[in-house]
Parts: structure tokens; sequence; C-alpha cells
């Protein structure tokens, strides 16, 4: 794998929800790089912390989420700017639409209901001081490349389909060419064709080179499989495992990952759709989470140092990092 | 573009109306025939004590109110007989003003009460909903908590006890507006200057009850519709675009206003039996008054004239308000698949 | 569980302002006849007084006590809240959760008269019913009025059970070979009980609003004392307009703050379990 430039890097991240009587540590010392031009597949399960995670990278932080500690950084013309030190108000008018754009979890109700999308086009280009017949002839052109004829525009959302719509928000979301694009668990409401159609929208989207790199979360490793560069594996708010996705298809380390692989290999479809849950033991709460390695009362090779211990993350092979004391020295 | 659904959509709400407007005069029709205490005797009692001086028009009273009711058909042929005779406008003849028709006595109070009503009900309405996304907007500020402090309570007021206190405060203690009536006694209702200023000094109080408690239902209605309106999906990815906060506020407004538009018609009921009560404590001389007139004498056939013609007005507006609703929004004027 | 509902609840200032203002309404129409024991239909000479040490809230005008009025006013104006809403909770409940778990024709046809009533201009309907009836007592006047409250309610309840029982235990039960009653009963009501108890708040709300209402237009209970009826003697007997300031102010005052107090009980408990609406 060559050596890429890095766009987006976030450093011993702590992002917790204060509540009024608990904290749950959703992301806990996490440190992550995305380079330009890749897919980045982020897989877990529910509660992970996977959103969490998705907010930290966009600087999403609303109540009652707050950045405890760590930084985050955006490469923007040549530098990294560290948003990190901005309030949400701030990242917001400077780089959400036009530097990051999040596709939101219920994408089917993501466009404004009630007037024609053109319209909206319209105020959006208001919104950012451009010309409106500019961003419009613009949106015709998107919308042709993610295959809908740009009559659509003239509509109102509810006269598209569910894998129509899905792609109008594509074609929208990126009409501003965001470098990273984070799309949040897209395919779950779309049956098969529509996916397949959607994942290619997306891929097209990235060679065309109107986005740089996409941020693709999601419990599915199946699809992740088909589109991301690297995948990231969460696991109650902790990293504990990135790869390059062939290698870690055909060689999970953590071992967390090998059941959540062999989960997906097995024949039965309702197995696979459920994943994780054939992993003995259910995922912890994040608000007392398992001292030392959080996945040890799960780990069927758990050691007394995991009960104790935290494993950092450390590259073991070239590009491959992964959080197990079963890769490093401390195991004895 | 085609009209089509928009016109599936006010023809289905049309035939549901008519259906519970059946309902609704069936209830009117059947109450009186099942309910114990032969009201019908009462209703003659009464009308001895009316028109005491005059056996002959008591005869002649009794025998039209027998025919009306015509008690000695089968319950089926009455119920046919009382629904042509409604929809052809005879609505029967009062026992309190005999031998005046109920429908000449409601048509004269009707312009007094619309004049009240509608235009008190809109104001509150359009306020209230303002004043509602104005406190969403502004969530959590001091305007905020005033606004739905504000309307919290005066919503619990109701309509006729804030009219008896502006008649005190106003009235009696200050001496600012006059206490009673729609007009100054004596004076006779025409199209000249002295009496609309006469008129809208008798106007204010009652309006201003109304819109003043009626107001604040919208308003809670409103707070709540806009912020969950701004945490949906279409805000929160106009936020990620980069949209305007104020584009977006303007974006749950609209949609927020949508379910109100059907509030309005769910709660024309209440806020017509709200003026009634109104109307009767400012001896105001609307439908209201007439009402509770006809109440105190048990004059059946008025009180059943009015309630049919109160409630075709209430599912007039509710269609009208139907109408408005798929006029402005889009996914019934189009059809929205389900 | 229980508990862990109740917690966030007193936590909550706007909520215990409301359920301390409501609980003193309470017991001032629990206790409050038991200690000012005076006959509130007493009439005597002393007619249409202003308040006094004698009578702290003056008399009207047939000589008896506002104050005895004002405690056995609300001690009914409550009972026939609570009881209109016991029956609109019990209505709506049970069309709402027979609609949802019966499904089909059932449904429709459930969905059909609750549309039905809910489009009827409930209030006229219930004057309409009272008009006719020569004898009104408490009872009857609440189970008119709750007869016409629940379809909103059953509406709502419907919905939410709905979404439930697509979840995931309910298959469960149902492969086990529970009942639907039994189905209703143990999986689906402890999902809605908050959201009914806020209704029912509401619906006690409605029926002393309701009560004034009828009162107010000569349809009240006729027998006994309610917050509606002080309020229609002092209309019929001109209070108003003749300054009798202490005769129809502590009635509406009683009203507009059990009502007002119900409706933050009722709105606090929507923020607290309403995550949207919470405030962070």
């Amino acid at each position: 794998m060559k050596n890429r430039e890095i766009l987006f890097k976030m450093e011993n991240v702590k992002a917790y929800y204060k509540l009024e009587e608990v904290t749950v540590k959703a992301v806990d010392d996490v440190s992550l790089e995305i380079f330009e031009d890749e897919v980045i597949g982020i897989v877990g399960e529910s509660g992970s912390g996977k959103t969490t995670l998705s907010n930290v990278i966009s600087m999403n932080i609303m109540k009652p989420l707050t950045l405890v500690e760590g930084k985050v950084f955006l490469k923007i013309n040549g530098e990294f700017e560290e948003i990190s030190s901005m309030s949400r108000e701030e990242v917001k008018k400077k780089f959400w639409g036009k530097e990051i754009t999040i596709v939101p979890q219920a994408a089917m109700n993501a466009l404004m209901p009630t007037i024609k999308m053109s319209k909206y086009i319209e105020h959006l280009a208001q919104s950012h001081g451009i010309d409106k017949n500019e961003l419009l002839s613009k949106a015709e052109k998107r919308f042709e490349e993610v295959g809908l004829d740009p009559l659509w525009l003239k509509r109102y959302p509810f006269e598209l389909s569910g894998g129509m719509k899905q792609r109008a928000v594509i074609a929208i979301a990126t009409i501003l060419n965001p470098v990273l694009l984070i799309v949040d668990e897209p395919t779950s409401a779309l049956d098969v064709v529509n996916q397949k159609i959607f994942l290619k929208v997306l891929m097209q989207m990235k060679k065309m080179g109107i986005v740089k790199s996409i941020v693709f979360i999601t419990h599915d490793i199946a699809t992740v499989r088909q589109i991301a560069d690297r995948m990231v594996v969460m696991y109650a708010g902790k990293i504990a495992e990135i790869s390059p996705i062939e290698e870690i298809v055909q060689k999970p380390l953590h071992p967390y990952t090998q059941g959540l692989l062999n989960s997906v290999l097995t024949p039965e479809p309702e197995i696979r759709k459920r994943g994780i849950t054939t992993i003995p033991g259910a995922p912890p709460n994040l608000v007392n989470p398992p001292s030392g390695c959080r996945f040890h009362p799960r780990c069927s090779y758990a050691m007394d140092i995991c009960k104790e211990k935290v494993p950092p993350l450390k590259e073991i092979e070239k590009n491959r990092k992964v959080a197990c004391f079963l890769y490093m020295e401390e195991r004895k | 573009m085609t009209f089509k659904p928009m016109l599936k959509f006010l023809l289905r709400r049309f035939v549901f109306l008519l259906v519970t407007y059946i309902v609704a005069t069936t209830i009117v029709f059947i109450l009186p025939r099942i309910i114990p205490g032969n009201p019908l005797a009462q209703m003659l009692s009464n009308l001895s004590r009316v028109a005491q001086a005059n056996p002959e028009a008591i005869r002649a009273a009794e025998k039209t109110l027998m025919e009306e009711f015509g008690v000695d058909k089968p319950i089926l042929v009455q119920y046919g007989q009382f629904i042509l005779k409604a929809l052809k406008g005879d609505l029967g003849t009062s026992i309190s003003y005999y031998p005046r028709k109920v429908i000449d006595l409601i048509v004269p109070v009707i312009p007094w009460t619309l004049v009240l009503l509608l235009p008190a009900t809109l104001v509150a309405w359009i306020l209230g909903n303002t004043l509602g996304a104005m406190a969403a907007y502004r969530r959590n500020t001091w305007i905020d908590k005033g606004v739905l402090t504000a309307a919290l309570i005066v919503s619990q007021i109701p309509y006729y006890w804030l009219g008896m206190i502006f008649i005190f405060l106003f009235g009696v203690k200050l001496g600012w507006l006059p206490v009673q009536g729609a007009y100054s006694q004596g004076t006779i209702p025409s199209f000249s200057w002295e009496f609309f200023v006469d008129a809208l000094k008798h106007y204010i109080m009652p309006f201003a009850s109304i819109v003043l408690s009626a107001m604040g239902g919208w308003a809670i209605g409103m707070r709540v519709m806009v912020i969950n309106e701004l945490g949906s999906d279409y805000a929160l990815f106009s936020e990620y675009l980069g949209m305007k906060d104020k584009r977006i506020f303007k974006y749950a407004f609209r949609n927020s206003l949508l379910p109100q538009i059907t509030g309005l018609a769910l709660n024309l009921g209440t806020v017509l039996g709200g003026s009634l009560i109104t109307e009767i404590v400012f001896n105001y001389p609307g439908t209201g008054y007439l009402l509770f007139k006809a109440l105190t004498t048990l004059d059946y056939p008025m009180i059943q004239g009015i309630f049919v013609i109160l409630i075709a007005s209430v599912y007039l507006a509710n269609f009208l308000v139907d109408f408005l609703y798929a006029w402005i929004d889009p996914r019934i004027r189009l059809g929205q698949e389900e | 569980m229980f508990s862990l509902m109740i917690r966030p609840l007193f936590k909550n200032k706007k909520f215990i302002i409301g359920i301390s203002i409501f609980i003193f309404f309470l017991l001032l129409g629990i206790l409050g006849p038991v200690f000012y024991k005076v006959d509130p239909t007493e009439m005597t000479w002393d007619y249409e007084q202003p308040p006094s040490s004698e009578h702290p809230l003056g008399t009207d005008t047939y000589g008896r006590d506002v104050l005895a009025q004002l405690f056995h006013g609300i001690r009914s104006s409550l009972y026939i809240g609570f009881l209109a809403a016991i029956i609109s909770s019990i209505i709506g409940t049970i069309v709402g959760s027979f609609s949802a778990v019966k499904k089909g024709i059932t449904d429709d046809i459930l969905m059909a008269i609750t549309n039905i009533v809910l489009t009827t201009p409930s209030m006229l309907i219930a004057i309409l019913i009272a008009s006719y009836l020569k004898v009104r007592s408490m009872e009857a006047v609440a189970v008119i009025l709750g007869l016409f409250q629940w379809p909103w309610y059953a509406r709502a309840i419907r919905a939410q059970l709905m979404s439930v029982t697509s979840r995931e235990y309910v298959y469960l039960s149902i492969m086990a070979g529970y009942s639907d009653t039994k189905l209703v009963i143990e999986d689906l009501l402890p999902t809605i009980a908050t959201y009914a108890f806020m209704s029912f708040v509401l619906f006690i709300n409605g029926g002393i609003m309701g009560e004034a209402g009828l009162s107010l237009i000569g349809l009240g209970p006729t027998q006994g004392i309610s917050l509606g009826l002080m309020l229609q003697w002092a209309v019929l007997l001109e209070a108003v307009r003749r300054g009798l300031w202490w005769w129809f102010v502590p009635p509406g005052i009683a009203i507009v703050a059990i009502t007002a107090s119900l409706m933050i009980i009722s709105t606090t408990m929507d923020e607290v379990f309403n995550p949207k609406l919470r405030e962070e």
C-alpha cells in the first residue's frame, strides 16, 4: 500500500455523554487517521460508539455529548486546522456542507418534505452565498451523475421512491464538493438492488473526485467489504482493530473481529443479519465498562492481563493495528 | 401536474364528514325519544305556561307540535320526516316564541356569533402559533420560559371567566367599556358610523377574552411541534449541509403549521362551546344566548334546531379547513404513498 | 422500575411546583369541608357581604358562605374530573389497544368510530344530552363528559402499540401462544403506562373544564355545589356587573389553578420522558 496523504486525524479523543447522574463513555481514547482518497468503514454493533465517532469527526458535538479530551484536525488547503478548538457553530459555518457533510441515518426522511427539491437547492445557495442558478445547474448535473433525471428536481421528495430518494440525498450532500463525506447506516433501509446501486453511486462520487474520502458507518460487514479500503472495528467505545480490508477479512487479528467475521460467514441469513449477537455474552454498558480490555468478559482467549490493563492500539504488521495482548510482549 | 389526489382526499373527507353529520343529527333526533321522562309531555306543559291566557292557542300549538314530532308514526318515518324537513330549512316551531318558526329565530342571531367567533379564533390561532414558534426558536431563553409559563396558565383560563374578570375590571371598576350586549340598548342596528363605534366598544371585551384564553393552547402546541421538527431528519441534514439556522427554522415552522391547521378543525367544536358561554356571560345576542334561553325554557324544537345548525357549521368549517390543508400540503395535493 | 420512572420527575422544579399546587387544592377539597364546618347551603340574612372575619370570602345573594361553597365546589369538581378521567381512560385504552392488537376489520371499525367521535363537537353533544336529563347527578355529568374526550387518546395508544407490537418480544409472546388479552396486559400496557398517566391528568382537566362549561350554560349537576355552579349563580344573579368580586373570582381561580397545575404536571412529564423536549 502506497503512502498516502492524511486528510483527517484525531488524537486521543474522549467524547462522553454527560448525563445528570452518569457519564456514558461512548468514545474513549480513540486515535484515528483518514487518508485522502479512501473509503473507511467503521464497523460495530449499536452502542459501540461508532455514531458518536462520526459526530466527533464532523465536530457535531452537542450537549449532552462533550469532547472531554483530544484533538481533531482536518486538512484544508494543504494545512491542518484544529477543528476541535472551534465551537460547533463555528465548524458548522465554516466547514459543514463545503468540507464535511454527514448523510444522516434516516436518509429517507432527510429531505425537507414540503418544498420542491429545486427550491431547497436555492435555499442552500442562499445560505452559502452562491448564485442560485449556478447551484441549480450543478444540482442538475449531479442528479444525472447519480442516475436521476434532472427533471426530478422540480418535484417533491415524497414523489421519489426509496432508492431514488437515497440517491437524491447523496447528490445534494455532495453538491458543494465536500472533501469528507460521512454516511451513517445508509443501506439498512434499502432492498438488495437499491443497496447495490447506492454503493455504486457512492464509489462513483469518489472516483470522479467530487469527494475525496468517505467514512462509512455500519454494522453490516458485508457492505463494508464491498466498498471500503480499510476497516475500523469499534467495540465498547474503543477501536479494536484497524486494517486494510482484504487482510482483515483473510486474517482477523482481534478475537472480537474474528467473532464478527465468523458470524458473517455462516450460511444462515438470519444469523448473518444479526451478526454480532452470535458472540456469546452481551455488549457492555458504557457507564461502567469492564476493566482492562473491554472485550475480556466475552473473549475466549482472555488472560489475566486483559482484566487489569487496557491494551494499546499498536501497529503489529504493516498498516495493521490491533488492541489486543495476544500480539504483545506483555502477554506472559 | 394533476389534482386528482387532492380531489380524492377532499371527496373522502366530504363523505366522512357527511356520515359524521348524519350520526350527529341522528343523536339530535333520537335523544328526546329515548330519554326517560317523556320530554314531549314536558314540552306541552311548558307550552301551557308560556301561552297561558289562550286555551285556543294552546290547543293549536299542541296540534302543531304533535304533528311536527310526528309521534303517532313509526320512528323511521319520523326520522325521515325530520331529515327531509331539516334539509328544507324547516326546523319546527318554537315553544317559547310560539308561533314563530325556529329557523326565523336562529338566522338573525347567527351573524353575531360569526362576527365574534371567526375573527377571535383566527386571531388567537395566528398569535398563538407565532408566539409558540418564537419560544421554540429561542429555546431555553427567558423568552421561551416566559411564553411557556404564561401560555400554560392562560390556556387554562376558561373564556367566560376571563370575560367576567374583564367585565368587572374594565366595565365595572374602570368604566372604560360597556358591560353587556353587542350594542347599546335602544339603538337599532344600522350601517351608520355611530352604530359601528358603539358595537366596536361592546365587541372588544368578548373578543379579547376569547383571543387571550384560546391563544395559550396554540402557543404550547406550536412550541412542542417546532421543537420536534427542529430535531427531525431533514432539519439535521440541512444543518449538516450548512443551511442557515433561520432557514431551517422556517422549514420547521412551515411543517408545524400543517398539523396546527388540522388542530384548528378538530378544536372548532370546543372553541364554539366556549364562545357560546362567553356570549351568555356578556349577554351578547348570539346563538349561545339564544341557546341559553331555549335551555332555560326547555324549548326543545329550538334546542334541536340550534344544534342541527351549529353542528352543520362545525362540519362545514371542518371541510373548509380540509380544503385549505389539501391546498397547502403538497403531500396531499399530489398524493403521497403511505 | 416505578421508582426509576418517578425519580427524575422529582428533580424537575416545574413538576414539583405543579404537583404541590395540585395537592394543595386536593387537600382543600378533601379537608376543607371537614375543618371549616359551615353549611354551604344555609341561607342567612348576611347577604352579599364582602369578605370579613366571619365570612372569610364573603356571602352570596342568599347569604350563603362563599368559602364553604368553594371547599365543597373544589371537592365536587375534582370528583367529577376524576370520574370523567376514569371513564375516558377506560374507553380510550380499550378501544386503542384492541384496535392495535386485533388489527384488520376490528381496527377499521373501532377507528372509524373513534374518528367520528373525534370530529363530533363534543361540548355541543354534551350540552344536548344534558339538556334532556331533568335530574343530573354529579356522576351523570361526569359520564356525559367522559364519553367524548377519549378519541385522541385512543388513537395515540393505538399508534404507540402498533410500533411496539412489531418488536421482537411481542413476537415471542405470540409464538409462546399467549392469548390476545394476556398479550395486551402483560407485554404492551407497561410500555404505554406513562403516556396513559399523562393523558389521565389531561382528562381530569377536561372534566373540570367541561363541568364548569355545562354548569354555566345551566346544565350542571342539579344537586350539590361545584365550581361551575358557583360561577353560574354568580352570572345569573349579576354578581359580575354588580361588582361582587369575592363571589366569582375564587371559583375561577380554583379552576385555573387546578387545571394549570395538572397541565404543568403533564407537560413536565412529557419533557422528562420525551428526550427531544428535554432541557439539556
